[in-house]
């Protein structure tokens, strides 16, 4: 590997001609420049046996080979000023970059806006999600959501967009490339069988074991891996009913909650402390209890609600990784 | 390149690519055997039907695309006895395109099936290059366009066909110039690029040999031998002997032509010279027709080829006075050649040697030949005797003569004395030779008819024709002993020489008026057809160029010709999808007048300035025409952000009755 630097020539043309690095600005519109424009496998076809006629009708002298062969042409490269007009003129702008858990699909939103002419057949792919089809009507503004795999939690952009379109006759592919630096935030994947809530508050008392003599039994639910032993119903086992885990409401179990990185067990990595708070804060979201987070560097005071539950999401996600 | 999809075919893209193939198939219908278009039509209707739809999907596709293919190329083998020429591999594209059809499965089937569809579209040429081949070319064309369309749109694709045709029609018509400016300037080759294998396919015409029947046999054809434009006017019916082939080999049933090839000397001409131009349909052979007697070697027409030297290397003059071409006449010529209708033909060497031998057979001939001659004292009077016999015993001119076996002549002049031109100029020229006269058949044609504004003459082979030549006093002289027997064949044509009920073709008739014309409205619409499309070739295009100023353009000054013609179209087309585009807009325009009008009256929107709020303000400051200006303002802002689509009509008219009403920039500026 070489560490030095390209000329800045070659980092300008290609940037403009690949777009790798998120510096377009709002909108985009698609003009000339910015429009490639190639043979799909089926134009490719086409105009390879467009050729063979060609040479037919030059060896046996048929005019009226000539003639349909070039009809022929002529509507070939009708259907390629066609592709470029059904891209050129389109206007982009980025709009939200969203929020998910890893492992899922994180949502963006664009705008396209047609300008004057109806587009058909547009496609919109990221680098990394799924295409998404477009048509627009003339002079229409549409949102258009697209998602892109929420890998690793922390700011993900939504990287280069892609719009695509093989309008009218599927023989030629005029392409553009769009890259906004619009990002989405991806929250670390919650552990999937968390241990319960730590206790609550009871007043300002300290916090207290998990099992407590005034602890009621509030209800059975399936056993799931990771529960604590003392907390299965045992009775359910020896009667043959299958595997249960015994669900407590303490006095204080609907108290306040800290979720205290320190707090958890000291052999858990800082991605897994991370996944069994975003565990807890959706069961404490889930249970309307309010909670307090504290992690190394941030802290969050007490609160409860969908934003307060937001907020702690996003410090997560935005925890400084382990290597950098 | 884009890695295309393999999605399964959509039942309406089916029903395209049936419609491409159907259309690409269509012309060729006539041309391909009989087995071949009904086999590979009939496997593209089947594949439409309901079982076979299905078939796409079973195990027993993978085995059907090479076992029918290899049958059908069996068959084709078995049928022409090879395979590797044009002929048969068209019948086998012809049969393949079914048979691929028929176990199509997915969209890049169908891309296949769409470019073999288009090359199959492009051999029809092959056999014909008429009007009506060209305009049967055309439905491909548009079928190809639906056919892509629907394969792109897949399932998405429009359910009213009609809708979908639209774009693929649209483009058409756009890539017309570039088709015309492509036909045009495209570098057109002298000769082929690869041999092209001696197809001979079956064309009408003369040939070298001449047997009872097979004179009458042409006259049946309607078909277009040639056409003549006259530099002047045309020579008299009983003068239009169009010489062609002269046969000079006898053995006793058929004539033929003599296999060695001697250079001869043209005739001094007797008469006025005519000038004229033949346009020669294709007939596989090497005649060039001319009136007797040509004066001088056929040039490239003058009309076309202003400094055109006489092409010396395309024709040669035999010594029996024969036009013929370097090369055979596989393509439509034009030629201009000088004739006379009297010229004195002189014997050369070998002519008596050549025309005076006489199998053994037609005795009865011979002996009637002798006795006659000895009757009379000269060659001349023989001649006229045997004349005046044709003319006064009961013979009669017909199409349908009985057959004759052996000694045809003698059966012929004795016993059945019923026969067509070429028995009485073969009888004629058997019975001088049988006395001791040279002579010899020359076959051609005979007559022609002028087109509806009587700018040129049309040949057919109906009109095809033998008669005999002497050699008399040192020189060849004509005699038509059909002449003798049915004058009006000479003077009016068939139609008009043979008894009623006999079957002469629709066109020699003359009592059929109004189809005659339609016929000759016709054939001035394909003569143009065939005069400046289909024989558009290397010299008319050089021509065509020289009269826009180009001399002798290298291929380098085509291209660059044709991409600026690309460029200035693609320009033309693009700026008229702008200009259409800045009329979807109609509110935007007025309300850029409106502000043009204000700013020039001294009042300018701020960039930040929404249209209310600037109504607002311009409202204030010419509280005249306030309701004018906020109407203006609150118009334009529903048009271009309200939701009410449907209302737009009614909206854009008060806005525009609103804009016009505002005062001129020199009022608001007095008031304000």
């Amino acid at each position: 590997m070489s560490t030095i630097a390209a000329p800045s020539w070659i980092t300008h043309w290609r940037q403009r001609l690949w777009r790798l690095s998120p510096t377009d600005r709002d909108p985009v519109v698609l003009r000339h420049s910015r429009i490639y424009i190639l043979p799909t496998r089926r134009g490719t076809a086409v105009i390879a046996t467009l050729a063979i006629m060609l040479l037919t009708s030059m060896n046996y002298a048929l005019s009226l080979g000539f003639a349909l062969t070039f009809l022929c042409a002529g509507m070939v490269a009708a259907a390629l000023l066609a592709a470029f007009r059904n891209l050129a003129g389109i206007a982009a702008s980025p709009l939200v970059g969203g929020e998910a858990f890893a492992g899922s699909q994180l949502e963006f939103t664009i705008s396209l806006s047609s300008a004057a002419r109806a587009r058909k057949g547009i496609e919109i792919a990221p680098r990394d999600g799924p295409a998404v089809e477009a048509e627009l009507p003339a002079a229409a503004t549409r949102p258009l959501r697209l998602y892109v795999e929420a890998r690793q939690r922390g700011r993900v952009p939504l990287g280069r967009l892609t719009l695509s379109s093989n309008y009218p006759l599927g023989l030629w592919r005029a392409w553009a490339y769009v890259h906004f630096p619009l990002t989405g935030i991806v929250y670390p994947a919650p552990e999937a069988s968390p241990p319960p809530l730590p206790a609550g508050h009871q007043g300002s008392d300290a916090r207290r074991s998990i099992l407590t003599s005034d602890a009621e039994l509030a209800g059975l639910r399936d056993y799931q891996r990771g529960d604590a032993q003392n907390r299965i119903a045992w009775k359910a086992v020896a009667r043959g009913a299958g595997w249960y885990t015994k669900l407590f409401e303490g006095a204080g179990g609907s108290g306040a909650i800290d979720l205290d990185w320190e707090e958890l067990p000291p052999g858990m990595d800082a991605e897994q402390r991370l996944s069994r708070l975003a565990a807890w804060i959706l069961a404490a979201e889930r249970e309307t209890r309010a909670f307090s987070l504290r992690l190394p560097g941030a802290a969050l005071a007490q609160g409860q609600g969908a934003g307060h539950r937001r907020t702690a999401l996003v410090a997560l996600a935005l925890y400084p990784n382990a290597a950098g | 390149m884009q890695k295309s999809a393999r999605l399964p075919l959509t039942r309406a893209q089916t029903a395209w690519l049936a419609a491409l193939l159907l259309s690409a198939q269509l012309p060729l219908w006539m041309s391909v055997l009989d087995w071949v278009a009904l086999v590979g039509t009939g496997l593209v209707i089947l594949r439409l039907l309901p079982p076979v739809r299905r078939l796409g999907s079973t195990r027993l596709r993978a085995l059907l695309l090479p076992a029918l293919a290899l049958v059908a190329a069996l068959g084709i083998r078995a049928q022409f006895g090879y395979f590797l020429a044009r002929d048969p591999c068209v019948e086998f594209l012809y049969l393949l395109i079914g048979i691929k059809f028929l176990e199509a499965r997915d969209t890049r089937d169908g891309s296949l099936l769409v470019c073999l569809a288009l090359f199959l579209a492009v051999t029809q040429f092959f056999y014909t290059q008429s009007l009506l081949a060209a305009l049967l070319a055309l439905p491909v064309v548009i079928a190809l366009g639906g056919t892509l369309a629907s394969l792109r749109a897949g399932a998405a694709a429009h359910a009213d066909w009609r809708a979908q045709l639209a774009e693929p029609v649209r483009l058409t018509l756009q890539g017309i110039p570039i088709a015309i400016v492509l036909f045009i300037l495209f570098p057109r080759l002298a000769g082929p690029l690869w041999g092209t294998a001696t197809d001979t396919a079956a064309r009408t015409g003369l040939s070298e040999r001449m047997a009872p029947g097979s004179i009458s046999e042409l006259s049946l054809s309607d078909a277009v031998a040639f056409r003549v434009d006259f530099i002047g006017p045309p020579p008299s019916p009983r003068d239009r002997y169009w010489r062609g082939p002269v046969l000079s080999r006898f053995d006793g049933r058929e004539w033929s032509a003599l296999s060695h090839l001697k250079l001869g000397s043209f005739a001094r001409r007797e008469s006025a010279p005519i000038d004229y131009t033949v346009t020669l349909e294709a007939h596989g052979k090497l005649w060039l027709f001319a009136l007797e007697y040509p004066l001088a070697l056929p040039h490239a027409p003058t009309d076309e080829a202003t400094l055109g030297a006489p092409v010396n290397d395309i024709a040669l003059l035999t010594y029996d006075q024969q036009l013929l071409a370097r090369n055979m006449v596989m393509q439509s010529v034009r030629y201009t050649v000088r004739s006379a209708s009297r010229a004195k033909v002189t014997a050369v060497e070998g002519d008596v040697a050549d025309n005076i031998g006489l199998p053994n057979n037609n005795q009865r001939s011979a002996l009637f030949a002798r006795e006659l001659r000895s009757r009379v004292d000269s060659d001349r009077a023989y001649i006229d005797a045997v004349l005046a016999w044709f003319h006064g015993d009961p013979f009669v001119y017909t199409l349908t003569p009985p057959l004759l076996d052996r000694d045809p002549v003698d059966a012929f002049l004795f016993d059945t004395k019923r026969g067509f031109c070429e028995h009485y100029a073969g009888a004629f020229v058997t019975l001088l030779r049988a006395a001791g006269i040279p002579a010899r058949v020359v076959t051609g044609y005979q007559g022609g008819e002028m087109s509806l504004d009587a700018d040129y003459m049309i040949v057919r082979q109906s009109d095809a024709h033998a008669w005999a030549e002497a050699l008399l006093d040192g020189r060849w002289q004509r005699f038509d002993p059909t002449a003798a027997v049915a004058p009006s064949r000479i003077e009016r044509g068939l139609g008009a020489a043979l008894p009623a009920g006999e079957p002469v073709p629709y066109l020699a008739r003359m009592e059929m008026t109004w189809l005659k014309s339609l016929r000759l409205h016709w054939d001035a619409v394909s003569y143009q057809w065939q005069r400046g499309v289909v024989g558009f070739d290397v010299r008319r295009q050089r021509d065509l160029l020289r009269e826009f100023g180009f001399d002798n353009p290298r291929p380098v000054q085509l291209a660059a010709a044709i991409a600026g013609v690309v460029l200035a179209w693609t320009a033309l087309v693009l700026g008229f999808s702008r200009l259409r585009a800045s009329q979807v807009d109609p509110e935007l325009a007025l309300w850029g007048r409106a502000c043009r009008r204000l700013a020039r009256a001294g009042l300018a929107r701020r960039p930040d300035e929404g249209p209310i709020d600037f109504a607002d303000r311009a409202a204030t400051r010419w509280p005249q025409c306030s309701v004018a200006l906020l109407r203006i303002g609150e118009l334009y802002a529903r048009l271009r952000y309200g939701p009410e689509r449907e209302q737009r009509a009614a909206l854009l008219v008060r806005l525009r009755v609103s804009v016009d009403s505002l005062p001129s920039v020199r009022k608001l500026r007095a008031q304000s």
